[in-house]
């Protein structure tokens, strides 16, 4: 086969593979903003021109979408500062001490980082029931918790590694206390890494269906995620207003994503190849 | 890990990205180090302490509960009465001797395993593929990966959903009019096997972002010299691939596939959202089983003990990640 063959034949995969992971993306966009004629059409229209609103005005107009919206925003955030503030302080521990039990510990947020929460369903809902938590929130923020804290340790235990001990050295040298050497040195140097790591868990917790919807009973007590499970029924088949939800839902998990996924990528490897 | 899959496949426990490998190490510096005086040495424990806590009460006392509960005779009337009634292995014996049972264990293996074979494949095939294009290319088909690997499942299944619409699915279009012949008003939810095939395409769809960006960041690693040396000595592609790339990408192989087999074989999300396990019960998978026989039917107990399959299962595989992480994680 000849080069210009080859090259034909690579630069058309590339076309097939952008097209099967982009199109669906493309296609969720581009229905929202179409008029419902060309959405219910048997010839696909390409371009959402015309153009409407009228789907995200159904779609944010739904019935409870406020209390959706301020309880997805409520749980994911409180989830996310309350695994932050645990997760420093344990990457902390295990970044700058050597203690008796460190090993252990750190496989142990390995483990518990797969940790099968599907088959916890079952106990959590008895638990819950027995507290008088069940359809309350603060149930929704602990599960989140416990689901996005593991990998927040261990991410950030990475981050703290990489924070040079001796600045912190200088600083006690110089007369600061072991707080006030963390609070002025290395606190500031972790806070882009806070920031890489509360984003992938608040977008674990933003995206999170199976327990707010096994959890939560009322309407004023569901999240996002239960908003956009239920278009499908209560609209029949409003596809419009269904990707209109979805957009809306998904624009700012893809925006935070693009902003982390270099450093998550090249931190996986950077830990994995090495064997 | 997830921070990268949700896990990072987003998602969460989700595949969300979420779980699992997030060595978000950036170059590990000094290893832990430094505790100038002995007062240091309470420290440290008191650090662990509240996320120690906080895994025995939310995951370790749950776990406990499971095993417990797969052990009562807890349905509707013991839960309101609050009382506790032991049957011992009864939920055990009742799950194993009923062929349903069986039918969805091998059926979610099967699922599991068709999921990660596919999401293995096509992802080396995808790192491959972005080392070979050029720049521009390469730099479009990882936007369109991210985006895919970003999209909550939630989304992804309902946007799937609507390409696969009976009616007005683009995919019926597109596959009449490159002739396959009269797909119009095709419904691809009529029967199990092709629910599941439409399930393991959004899976996998996913997925595979992951992997291959994964893979790939291996594969740039790879010194430039060594395809030419290895040329030089006469190796094709296939040579190429097996003497030099597949050593290489080894750990990252390993790494994704233990992910992928323990993210795919517990997913809810997806599977329940597309048809609640139907047509006729025929996508039920052990996750969706113990919901159903727990959540929407009451019965606790049975649903518990059919947890506890699940809890065994990926133990299984979660020694073996464990082990392999023992070995090649030296700073642990």
């Amino acid at each position: 086969m000849s080069r210009r063959a080859a090259r034909l034949l690579t630069n058309l995969a590339g076309v097939a593979a952008l097209l099967f992971f982009a199109f669906p993306v493309y296609w969720m966009f581009a229905t929202a903003f179409k008029p419902t004629n060309d959405i219910l059409s048997y010839t696909p229209h390409w371009l959402p021109v015309p153009f409407t609103l009228e789907h995200f005005s159904t779609a944010i107009h739904r019935p409870n979408f406020g209390y959706y919206l301020r309880n997805s925003l409520l749980v994911t955030l409180s989830a996310v500062l309350l695994s932050l503030l645990f997760a420093v302080l344990a990457a902390l521990a295990v970044g700058r001490f050597n203690f008796r039990g460190r090993k252990a510990y750190m496989l142990m947020v390995l483990i518990v980082q797969t940790a099968p929460f599907e088959a916890l369903l079952i106990p959590f809902f008895i638990m819950l029931r027995q507290l008088d938590l069940l359809n309350q929130l603060p149930a929704l923020i602990l599960i989140y918790f416990i689901f996005t804290m593991p990998f927040t340790i261990w991410t950030l235990r990475g981050f703290v590694m990489a924070i040079p001990a001796e600045l912190e050295e200088a600083a006690m040298v110089d007369g600061a206390s072991r707080f006030q050497a963390f609070l002025r040195v290395v606190f500031p140097l972790l806070a882009p890494g806070m920031v890489a790591t509360s984003i992938f868990a608040f977008v674990t917790a933003w995206n999170e269906f199976l327990y707010a919807f096994v959890m939560m009973r009322d309407a004023t007590r569901f999240t996002l995620p239960i908003w956009l499970s239920t278009f499908q029924t209560a609209f029949g088949t409003d596809w419009g207003g269904t990707m209109a939800a979805s957009s809306l839902f998904t624009l700012p998990v893809v925006v935070f994503f693009l902003i982390i996924q270099r450093r998550l990528v090249s931190g996986l490897t950077a830990g994995a190849v090495k064997g | 890990m997830t921070i990268e899959k949700q896990d990072l496949r987003t998602g969460a426990p989700q595949r969300a990205p979420g779980a699992g490998s997030a060595e978000a190490a950036p170059e590990a510096g000094s290893k832990a180090a430094v505790g100038p005086g002995r007062r240091a040495r309470v420290l440290p424990y008191l650090l662990i302490l509240p996320s120690v806590a906080a895994f025995v009460a939310l995951l370790g006392y749950p776990l406990y509960q499971v095993a417990r509960i797969s052990l009562l005779k807890l349905d509707l009337g013991e839960l309101i009465r609050r009382t506790t009634v032991f049957v011992g292995l009864a939920n055990y014996r009742a799950i194993f001797s009923d062929p349903f049972f069986w039918s969805v264990t091998v059926r979610t293996v099967v699922f599991t395993a068709a999921c990660v074979g596919l999401t293995m494949v096509l992802a080396t095939l995808i790192a491959l593929l972005l080392d070979k294009l050029g720049r521009a290319m390469r730099l479009a088909v990882s936007i369109a990966l991210v985006l895919a690997w970003a999209t909550p499942p939630l989304t992804a299944t309902v946007v799937w959903q609507w390409l696969f619409d009976t009616q007005f699915g683009v995919v019926n279009w597109v596959l009449s009019a490159a002739g396959f012949g009269d797909f119009s008003n095709h419904s691809w939810f009529d029967t199990g096997l092709s629910t599941f095939a439409i399930i393991t395409l959004i899976i996998i769809w996913q997925a595979i972002p992951f992997v291959a960006l994964t893979l790939y960041a291996g594969l740039t690693a790879i010194p430039r010299e060594l395809y030419e040396a290895i040329r030089v000595d006469g190796a094709g592609p296939w040579q190429t691939f097996r003497s030099l790339i597949l050593p290489v990408l080894r750990p990252l192989f390993l790494i994704t596939a233990f992910l992928s087999i323990i993210w795919d074989f517990k997913v809810f999300t997806q599977v329940f959202l597309v048809r609640h396990g139907g047509p006729d019960r025929q996508t039920i998978t052990l996750s969706l089983y113990a919901y159903q026989e727990g959540i929407a039917a009451s019965h606790f107990g049975k649903a518990a003990a059919i947890s506890m399959v699940m809890v065994a299962m990926l133990v299984l595989a979660l020694t073996f990640y464990i082990r392999y992480m023992l070995r090649t994680q030296e700073d642990l």
